[in-house]
Parts: structure tokens; C-alpha cells; sequence
């Protein structure tokens, strides 16, 4: 059965965006074998500090891709991932239909949470 | 005296799912030291607060997060 799926990768911040995009090109091409799933959407993030260091690396470049595929599809396309020296780290998820870059959303929560946590310290 | 209960800051802002990816709100309930705040003290409803501790520990694992704040080792 196809599902929705979402892939945030964790690229090594040495590497260039054809580098990545090559990379991409070929875990994704895994994914729509034989026509069993199609990508969505692929959002770059750019170069983002770390919040704490992975492989001695404080910085990533991050990439998320939305993807809608058959699930005997994703183990062999994850060990391929895995196996990548260029991929820091990368989460594979069920998507819930959020959007691939982080929305605005924030704002809102946080002006309104920040008065209220101010008055429960005092 | 018991104080009136809070309303849900995530219901009332309209969101109905919390995004793993939004560090930047995820953030405002973490304590000083990166601990998950608690419901008794974000206000959440359960259902966001679940939703809360999945997409925080999702986060630390993309390092959008930092599992302790402050640790120098």
C-alpha cells in the first residue's frame, strides 16, 4: 500500500548542491522504481547550525522530501541512505500533510505562550 | 483557592498539528535546560501535549533541538 511519507536529510555541510542534488537524485530514484511511488516535493533548507555536534560536524545542510510511495519500498531505499557517508543523519516519517518548509505558525503560539509562562513564574 | 485552568496555547492559536520541523516554536516549551516543559505548566491540552513530546523528541534528532541546553562536556 502507498503511503505518504516525509525524509528530512542531514547532508555533510562540505558538500555543494549538485553534490546533493546527485545524491538525492539517487535514493529518490529507489523510491519510484517500477513506478510504485513519485516524489512531491523536495524543500532545501540550506546550511543550518547543529544543536549539538554529529560526526565532529557542527553545521548540516538540510533537506526535506515529501514522498508517496509502496512501504516494501523504503527498506532498501533507507539502507541505501544509511550507507551514504555524505548523510549526517536523516528521519524518515508518515507525513501529516505539514508543509515541507516550517510554517509561520509559530509566530502565533509564541507570542501568546510567552505571557503566560511569564505569569506562572511569578 | 484553585486557579481557573488555562486554555491550550496550541488550540487557541489554531494549529492543529505541531510540526517536527518548527523548531523556532517548539522551543518556547522547552525549560532552561531543554527539558519537555509539562502540561502544568504550557497549559496544553493532552492531545497537543502528546503531539508536543513526539515532534520535540523528533526535533532532537535532527538537531534542530538539543537534548540538554547549556552542557558544556
Amino acid at each position: 500500500m502507498a503511503r505518504r511519507y516525509e525524509t528530512v536529510y542531514i547532508f555533510d555541510p562540505a558538500l555543494e548542491e549538485p553534490a546533493i542534488n546527485e545524491k538525492l537524485e539517487k535514493f529518490h530514484a529507489q523510491l519510484t522504481r517500477d513506478g510504485k511511488g513519485t516524489v512531491a516535493n523536495v524543500a532545501h533548507w540550506g546550511k543550518r547550525t547543529l544543536a549539538y555536534p554529529i560526526k565532529k560536524k557542527d553545521s548540516g545542510a538540510y533537506v526535506v522530501a515529501q514522498f508517496e510511495a509502496a512501504a516494501e519500498l523504503l527498506p532498501e531505499y533507507e539502507r541505501a541512505v544509511k550507507l551514504d557517508e555524505g548523510v549526517l543523519r536523516f528521519l524518515v516519517v508518515v507525513s501529516e500533510g505539514l508543509p515541507a518548509k516550517p510554517a509561520p505558525a509559530a509566530a502565533v503560539i509564541a507570542t501568546t505562550e510567552e505571557e503566560e509562562l511569564e505569569e506562572d513564574e511569578a | 483557592m484553585r486557579r481557573p485552568a488555562k486554555t491550550c496555547p496550541v488550540c487557541e492559536s489554531g494549529v492543529r498539528v505541531l510540526d517536527y520541523k518548527d523548531d523556532r516554536t517548539l522551543g518556547r516549551f522547552l525549560t532552561e535546560r531543554g527539558k519537555i516543559l509539562p502540561s502544568r505548566l504550557s497549559g496544553m491540552c493532552a492531545r497537543h501535549q502528546r503531539q508536543l513530546a513526539t515532534a520535540i523528541k523528533r526535533a532532537r534528532q535532527l538537531a534542530l533541538l538539543p537534548y540538554i541546553k547549556g552542557y558544556v562536556g
